[in-house]
């Protein structure tokens, strides 16, 4: 799914026959320019309504299915066909969805959600908070194996939901969260009606603004516009989507006018100058969609010291890497995961210093530190980001050889078991589920095995806190600790470049966050 | 003559228990413990241990092996891993849209290149020859997914005659793919056809060379019904055995063309399971490789001694 890596492993032979496909054959004729010309935004304009936008999407896996919770879930459907409780605004912040207020009690103990009235499924019957409890019991029950349990099976006791009248929805936690609405904007976390389980993953009742007519796992699919949505009806009479696994492919058919985006696609840097430069075709830019990380293994020598890795970060500047790896086409990480447009993200971080660096692996006794970096094909930037690192890493007498390991099996002979390596996340997670995910100690994706009690304890603060200035504070003191201590640099977020037609109008993605209402195409 | 055959058959029914040992080691070979691949990140020892007794990944590699032959020789391969669905009717569905691309690449590549090959042999060092040489080697050395890129840019991005990808799953009928077989074909073809062309065109030298070729000639014939009658079928022979090799080539050679063009085929099929690590899938698709390979040699073998008196007679006249 879009945010563990298998979307990567989908364009593992992308990056095989794409680069060497279409990309090879045409940066020719588009000229090697070292700078991207590629334009910063999709068509303006408003679109016209009516018409049926064709969307090319990486399948999932053969055994897809369009039940929100599970791992396995088609994720472009679930936009279209569903609703959440929350979701994220464009500033970053929640936004109303299915829930038009909420408020948590004096302690951040139990939170009680304000449902909308007049929502209707797509077959008609009402939503309720009934439905709304059902879908977290079903993201909760452990025959569903979502992935968002885990970040929600500690907070909630299934059995204490409580719906005191038709639209309203109690959630008492076990431990306080003042986080927890933010929780819910996952997209596994998408309403589906009571009783569904069973039958969701084939048919996509859901309250979204549009209505399944047709889907096959791996396959074609099509949804069209549902008249009675909430919020009125969505500009396009429907949405075809097709499977389309390899890369090249997409980009041809897309070049070919056979549809009118690619989703889920990070262009290379060749292949979007060949779309920008087509008539058909152009290219949008979804802003720091993806950021990229170097993990040092906080438990492997010589990072168990945390001196190396204040050197490591110190050593390198992450300005070099944006302007070498990323050609610009994105924005410098500085160590720190929060992705700029988040609310909370605070912008100061130790200045490049590879004097300091070397100064600090003296003391560490690590003079001329040489260490190995893990880099694969599974990513077209993988490669070029870890040479950036070691070109500017050099001048703090830091020796990396970059070595490039199969793509294949890079997730799990690779990462978490390599002291350093290449990789990369999918921006749009929450703060608190990004840290508690990623950074608290004995979390499963935490790529670093980085133990720090005190991290652990500030995260606990913050959930506790009510107050969301106070609260804001203790997670920029999150992000420092993180940047000062943490295993894991972060040079860079990357821009997704993404392939649309000239025709389409509206485009709108940030994060996990897509705009089916809106999006549409040019009048005829 | 029997002998011979039984001969050819008996070293293919070993080649083919051969193989399939290899397929199988090959699949076990596989980078990572299979469980622990499959899970992925969810991968807790209690979860690996579980999904390792259900793909009986703890029972000894020989007892496994007996127990996939047993099956693959009644035509059961298992259940897909990923889908859950019987590998056989799964792989026969992607086999019979492949099917349609490898039949019309056939056709394209041997009646294309057997003309130019002939043109060529008879032009011999004059310039239809060196530039029929020259493209056709041109063919065989450009890889076959930089030769289907090249057409989709010629005739699906900058002239819109055909699709540049099939849009379809795999239980599209043969009517609706058959607009987007072409480019995929047609590339196929390119690779293939430079082999075939120079045979041919060495077997034409060769005839027309040959005394019996010189006496018709003599005779008064026209040379098109020299080449007709009489050096055609002399050409054909030697090009037979290419002919075969190539559409057992032509097995893998979809796996690459099929992805480019996201034909709904076995290469397409069979990268997906790769990636998906789904092995009962892999299997047979590399067992079915397997023998298409050998059944075509085999053929190749078999024709080419019912057409040639020599080897049919097996030598007696000595």
């Amino acid at each position: 799914m879009p945010d563990t890596h298998h979307l990567g492993r989908r364009s593992v032979l992308a990056a095989g026959v794409a680069s060497l496909g279409a990309s090879w054959l045409l940066t020719g004729c588009a000229g090697a320019a070292s700078t991207p010309v590629v334009p910063a935004s999709a068509q303006k304009g408003a679109p016209a309504r009516g018409g049926t936008l064709r969307i090319a999407r990486p399948p999932a896996s053969d055994a897809e299915t369009l039940d929100p919770a599970s791992s396995l879930s088609a994720y472009e459907y679930l936009g279209a066909l569903y609703n959440r409780l929350v979701r994220i605004g464009a500033d970053g912040t929640l936004a109303a969805d299915l829930a038009e207020s909420w408020e948590p009690d004096d302690k951040a103990a139990t939170w009680t959600f304000r449902l909308r009235k007049g929502v209707t499924f797509h077959d008609g019957r009402a939503f309720t908070a009934a439905d709304a409890a059902y879908t977290l019991r079903h993201i909760l029950d452990k025959a569903t194996a979502s992935p968002q349990a885990a970040v929600l099976a500690p907070l909630i006791d299934p059995a204490a939901l409580r719906t005191p009248d038709p639209h309203t929805l109690v959630v008492p936690l076990n431990t306080p969260n003042a986080e927890f609405p933010s929780l819910l904007t996952h997209y596994n976390c998408y309403v589906i009606p009571h009783g569904s389980a069973k039958s969701i993953g084939r048919t996509g009742i859901g309250t979204g603004p549009f209505k399944l007519e047709s889907f096959a796992p791996a396959g074609p699919g099509r949804i069209t516009a549902y008249r009675d949505h909430w919020a009125g009806p969505p500009v396009l009479d429907a949405i075809a989507f097709y499977s389309v696994a390899d890369m090249s492919a997409r980009s041809n058919a897309l070049l070919a006018g056979q549809v009118d985006l690619l989703s889920q696609t990070n262009l290379d840097f060749a292949t979007a100058r060949v779309v920008a430069a087509s008539d058909r075709a152009t290219v949008a830019r979804v802003k720091n969609a993806q950021w990229y990380v170097l993990p040092m293994l906080t438990t492997e020598k010589p990072f168990t010291d945390v001196r190396v890795r204040q050197a490591m970060k110190l050593a390198y500047d992450p300005e070099h890497v944006v302007k070498v790896a990323l050609q610009g086409a994105g924005s410098a990480g500085w160590d720190n995961p929060v992705p700029p447009s988040d609310p909370v993200y605070i912008s100061a971080h130790p200045a490049h210093d590879p004097d300091k660096a070397r100064y600090l692996l003296k003391q560490a006794g690590q003079e001329g530190l040489a260490v190995d970096l893990y880099t694969s094909a599974y990513d077209p930037l993988f490669t070029p980001m870890a040479l950036a690192y070691r070109d500017s890493a050099r001048r703090a007498g830091i020796r990396v050889r970059v070595k490039t390991a199969s793509a294949d099996s890079y997730y799990t002979q690779v990462w978490m078991k390599k002291p350093l390596m290449a990789t990369y996340w999918f921006t749009g997670r929450p703060v608190d589920q990004l840290f508690t995910q990623i950074f608290r100690s004995g979390s499963s994706y935490n790529e670093t095995a980085w133990s720090d009690k005190d991290f652990d304890a500030l995260l606990d603060r913050a959930r506790r806190e009510t107050d969301d200035t106070r609260r804001h504070g203790l997670y920029g003191e999150a992000q420092t600790m993180v940047i000062d201590r943490g295993g894991a640099m972060t040079p860079m977020f990357a821009d997704r470049l993404v392939g649309i037609s000239r025709q389409v109008r509206g485009y709108d993605e940030h994060g996990f966050e897509f705009d089916y209402l809106g999006i549409g195409l040019k009048g005829a | 003559m029997l002998s011979f055959v039984a001969r050819r058959v008996g070293a293919a029914a070993g080649t083919l228990v051969l193989s399939s040992v290899i397929v199988f080691l090959a699949v076990q070979a596989l980078p990572g413990d299979v469980a622990t691949q499959i899970l992925g990140k969810d991968a807790t020892p209690d979860a690996v241990a579980a999904l390792r007794g259900k793909l009986g990944l703890d029972q000894p590699a020989w007892e496994r092996y007996a127990h996939w032959m047993r099956g693959a020789l009644h035509g059961d391969f298992g259940a897909s891993l990923v889908s859950s669905r019987p590998v056989g009717g799964e792989v026969a569905t992607y086999l019979g849209n492949s099917a349609l691309i490898a039949l019309v690449t056939v056709l394209f590549a041997v009646t294309g290149s057997i003309v130019l090959g002939i043109v060529a042999g008879l032009n011999r060092d004059r310039w239809p020859d060196h530039l029929i040489s020259t493209v056709s080697l041109v063919g065989m050395s450009v890889p076959e997914f930089v030769v289907a890129t090249v057409l989709v840019l010629c005739f699906s991005v900058a002239l819109p005659w055909f699709p540049a990808v099939v849009l379809y799953g795999p239980e599209a009928s043969a009517g609706r793919l058959l607009p987007a077989v072409w480019l995929p074909a047609l590339a196929l073809a390119v690779v293939m056809a430079a082999y075939i062309v120079r045979m041919a065109r060495t077997s034409v030298i060769d005839v027309m060379a040959s005394e019996y070729v010189t006496t018709a000639r003599l005779k008064g014939l026209s040379t098109w019904r020299v080449v007709t009658r009489h050096a055609l079928p002399s050409a054909l022979l030697p090009t037979l055995h290419v002919i075969a090799l190539n559409v057992a080539w032509l097995a893998g050679g979809v796996a690459v063309v099929e992805n480019v063009f996201n034909y709904p085929g076995i290469g397409k099929l069979m990268l997906s399971s790769v990636q998906n690590r789904d092995l009962p899938v892999i299997q047979a698709i590399a067992l079915i490789s397997a023998v298409i390979y050998v059944v075509c040699n085999l053929a190749a073998d078999v024709g080419a001694m019912a057409l040639n008196p020599k080897l049919r007679t097996g030598g007696r006249t000595r």
